[in-house]
């Protein structure tokens, strides 16, 4: 009923869509074929840029910032537990970012930098040995000496709590030494590359001993971190305050006196609210609403590609559940690649991203982005829209067409507009997609258990592309809903994990890529750009790859 | 009177045990699982067991219903899931707002739709009654968020009257307070006030063809008097039928209107709630908005005999 429902609205919409399609395919088969570039990452730094390039914003000059003020930041989500353990929200982040910062953080080019750590950790011949030496002078919110000490405490805590979401993202930890208190040493069971992007993320954030003992699991009532802010008071469901921090190393850096996050969930009441004041930053701005926010004179839109993706997934071989031993499942588009292959041929993703996003999103075809240091030519290879392949294909396959595939997808309003472009578009390819929506708990429900053909669904990224990978298509990974299992890919990332030499890994997963795009388990098709709309008013605040919004040092201008 | 609050507590304690069990039942036939949803992105098998663990969500129904009603008699209503925050204090702060609202709410639409009731009756076939009537349609027909959204636009940020959004508590400053507050409760009423306003008029119209008021008139009583003495204090009774029934109304507004002006109350953290697969909040609000909804109909029960001093309530069943 549903299906049909869909597909009814949808007709006249569809003719529309169809045109446009159309006419931008006739302009864009070139880019359909070429690789993915990071050209369109533009000039990322400064302020307004028109659709489809990255501005990450500029830091605040001391100068024309004025000391004080309450910035107010208007949230589409609620974050989740302020626990840098149990923490698995991307909202959270935002937070974290203000009052909790990490052993390792990401500058503009998404490279690692160090932030409470001196500098990179290094590595022993082995890469069984990882040495981090520690900033001294760091004190707490609560006063207390930040050292070796409290970086153990934590990171045991990552490792041992039941609900820790951050055991996995840690990887091989055997042990924890503290030859001194300006030093930590980690010692590994094997190496293990992307620890370091672990720890510039959430497992870095280095939480108060003195506060983990007297609160324990209840650190979230009231978290105490090093940042240049302090908790104050979170209203759940409603907002989260924090106020700055007299002990926080560099307070000269700090203008603001607090920022009050404020959960909106709607993007057109978020955008009400900056224009009408009551808040001066919104995250997570509807490619509906960014064209007349960028003609707004008062309003500035920093755009930041994100590292993660959205995609469809094809169920291969989940039949009892995500984590079971995949099984046969009897459908051609399950059994045989090149109907998948096909699948991904009817698609034109350039077409796709400017009929849906306005243009705003980038074209992805694989989980590393083209901003990522491990990105390389085969990680950006594009298979090309051609329908007639597509239909070819199919009929090797055996298949008769119209083929009938069933995608389940979130019945937000963008993942349906989405949807119903998608059903438009792969119809030339001999597809005939249904569309099933269903809310979004309810998705990732039967994503888990396998009831599902087609799925749409994406990740938010992470610096590391092993943390954007291994999970989804690695046999027995935790989220490989498709229940995909390639031992020849299982290998060459277990290799890219314990490389030490960043072109080896370039490499690896370059070939990891091929192996993907050939199987189609998993078909990339676009990379979500941050958008961030900023109250004039406001100087310094920035939003870098990784897709936190980084306020901590903004100010209100003179 | 005392024979029938004792019927009407023991008649409330089974609708509030029924309702225990409608609602434990219903949130657990929710498709979806609330270990994925707060798993959110990193989840694995171990972590979610953990949280199914951590929240007993691991036991058998009808164990966790026992700790469940078990807890619930304490006063106990078990941790958000979501934030890990203890839900009786969510509810502290939640329940003041959404009463405030209500309240205000309640209070405008009755004052607008008593006052245009009453005028759209006593001026009947005039132009007063067209506006009051044309008004009513459109308090009827245009739904919440659309009304919400226009006042943001064109009060909050065209002109600046008032917020768009948040909420300061009433002790704190309650001037702030009331800026913040007055534009929802406006919005939420809207719909009350034009209902109230139909029944006004046309229980209006009745008394004021009674007999009663054809005496008071003939006596030589004032207009003004006959009106409000005689007429509207007998309509009044629809009055109050009309809000108490229009409660539920109030309540699934306040969840649009909270949800649009960011207002930390009850409805915003439903809402949320559902979506999020919150078992012990969706338990908590569920129950305590059947516990209103008793108390309310028994207030509103009691008030007809403070309204008419003819009716006196009795044990009897009716």
């Amino acid at each position: 009923m549903t299906n049909l429902s869909v597909r009814e609205t949808t007709l006249p919409r569809r003719r529309v869509l169809r045109a446009a399609v159309a006419a931008v395919a006739v302009v864009c088969t070139a880019v359909a074929c070429s690789p993915v570039s990071n050209s369109d990452g533009g000039n990322p730094s400064g302020g307004d840029q028109s659709a489809g390039q990255d501005a990450f914003g500029t830091p605040a000059d001391p100068a024309s910032v004025k000391q004080g003020g309450n910035l107010v930041i208007a949230l589409s989500a609620e974050p989740d537990a302020l626990d840098p353990t149990l923490s698995r929200s991307l909202y959270s982040r935002y937070v974290f970012q203000a009052m909790c910062e990490k052993l390792y953080d990401v500058n503009e080019q998404a490279q690692v930098v160090p932030q409470l750590a001196t500098a990179l950790p290094t590595t022993s011949d082995d890469g069984r040995t990882v040495t981090i030496p520690l900033r001294p002078g760091v004190r707490f919110a609560d006063g207390t000496a930040f050292d070796s000490a409290a970086v153990k405490a934590t990171l045991q805590r990552h490792l041992t709590n039941a609900r820790s979401a951050r055991k996995s993202e840690l990887g091989p930890i055997d042990g924890v030494d503290t030859p001194d208190a300006q030093t930590v040493v980690l010692r590994l069971k094997q190496p293990f590359a992307p620890l370091l992007g672990a720890l510039a993320d959430r497992a870095g954030m280095i939480m108060s001993a003195q506060a983990l003992q007297a609160r324990g699991d209840d650190f979230a009532s009231a978290p105490v971190c090093v940042g240049p802010f302090k908790f104050a008071k979170r209203v759940p469901q409603n907002s989260i305050e924090v106020v700055r921090d007299p002990n926080y190393y560099d307070a000269s850096k700090v203008h603001l006196d607090g920022i009050s996050w404020r959960i909106l969930t709607d993007a057109s009441i978020r955008a009400a609210n900056l224009r009408s004041g009551d808040a001066q930053v919104a995250d997570s701005v509807s490619t509906q609403d960014v064209a007349s926010l960028r003609q707004d004179a008062a309003v500035s839109v920093l755009q930041s590609q994100s590292l993660g993706y959205q995609g469809l997934t094809i169920n291969v071989g989940n039949v009892d559940g995500v984590g079971t031993t995949p099984k046969p499942i009897n459908r051609p588009l399950a059994q045989n690649a090149k109907v998948r292959q096909a699948f991904e041929h009817a698609i034109d993703r350039k077409a796709l991203v400017d009929a849906v996003f306005n243009g705003e999103h980038a074209v992805a075809c694989s989980p590393i982005s083209p901003a990522s240091t491990f990105s390389s030519p085969e990680a950006q290879t594009c298979p090309a829209h051609d329908p007639a392949k597509a239909k070819q294909l199919l009929a090797e396959a055996g298949v008769q067409t119209p083929y009938e595939v069933t995608m389940l997808a979130s019945n937000t309003p963008d993942t349906l507009r989405l949807a119903q472009a998608l059903q438009s578009m792969v119809k030339d390819g001999g597809f005939d997609l249904k569309i099933n929506p269903v809310e979004y708990s309810s998705l990732l429900d039967e994503q888990d258990r396998g009831n599902f053909e087609l799925l749409q669904l994406g990740w938010s990224g992470r610096i590391d592309p092993d943390a954007n990978i291994t999970n989804f298509v690695g046999t027995g990974g935790s989220q490989n809903v498709a229940g995909y299992r390639n031992p020849q890919l299982d290998t060459l990332l277990t290799q890219a994990r314990q490389a030490g030499d960043v072109e080896q890994r370039r490499k690896l997963y370059g070939q990891a890529v091929t192996l993907l795009q050939q199987d189609d388990a998993l078909i990339y098709l676009y990379r979500q750009r941050n958008l961030t709309a900023v109250s004039k008013q406001v100087q310094g605040l920035q939003v870098y790859p990784d897709g936190v919004i980084r306020a901590a040092f903004a100010g209100f201008g003179k | 009177m005392a024979r029938y609050l004792l019927t009407r507590a023991w008649q409330s304690a089974v609708t509030l045990l029924l309702s225990t069990i409608v609602v434990f039942v219903g949130v657990r036939a929710l498709p979806g699982d609330p270990a994925l949803a707060l798993a959110g992105e990193d989840r694995s098998p171990e972590a979610l067991e953990a949280i199914r663990r951590h929240y007993g969500l691991d036991q058998p129904l009808p164990v966790q219903f026992a700790q469940y009603v078990e807890r619930m008699a304490q006063g106990d209503f078990g941790v958000s899931i979501r934030t890990g925050t203890p839900v009786s204090s969510m509810l502290t702060t939640a329940l003041p707002v959404t009463v405030e609202l209500s309240v205000l709410a309640i209070l405008i639409a009755s004052a607008l739709g008593v006052g245009a009731g009453v005028l759209a009756a006593v001026r009947r076939g005039r132009p007063a009654e067209w506006l009051a009537n044309g008004l009513a349609l459109i308090g009827l027909s245009v739904p919440h968020f659309w009304l919400g959204l226009l006042a943001i636009l064109y009060l909050s940020v065209a002109t600046g009257l008032f917020p768009a959004s948040g909420f300061v508590p009433i002790l704190e400053d309650p001037v702030d307070n009331l800026h913040h507050i007055v534009l929802p409760a406006v919005i939420l009423g809207t719909g009350l006030a034009a209902i109230i306003m139909r029944q006004t008029r046309s229980a209006m119209l009745d008394s004021l063809s009674s007999d009663y008021v054809r005496t008071a008139k003939a006596k030589g009583l004032r207009p003004r008097a006959v009106i409000t003495r005689h007429a509207l204090r007998n309509s009044l009774i629809v009055v109050v039928t009309v809000v108490g029934l229009q409660l539920g109304g109030l309540i699934s507004g306040a969840v649009v209107t909270e949800q649009i002006f960011g207002l930390p109350g009850f409805g915003k953290m439903t809402i949320d709630a559902v979506f999020q697969r919150d078992y012990p909040v969706i338990q908590a609000v569920v129950l305590l908005t059947a516990a209103a909804y008793i108390v309310i109909n028994l207030f509103v029960d009691l008030l007809y005999s403070v309204i008419d001093p003819r009716i006196r309530v009795t044990g009897d069943p009716a």
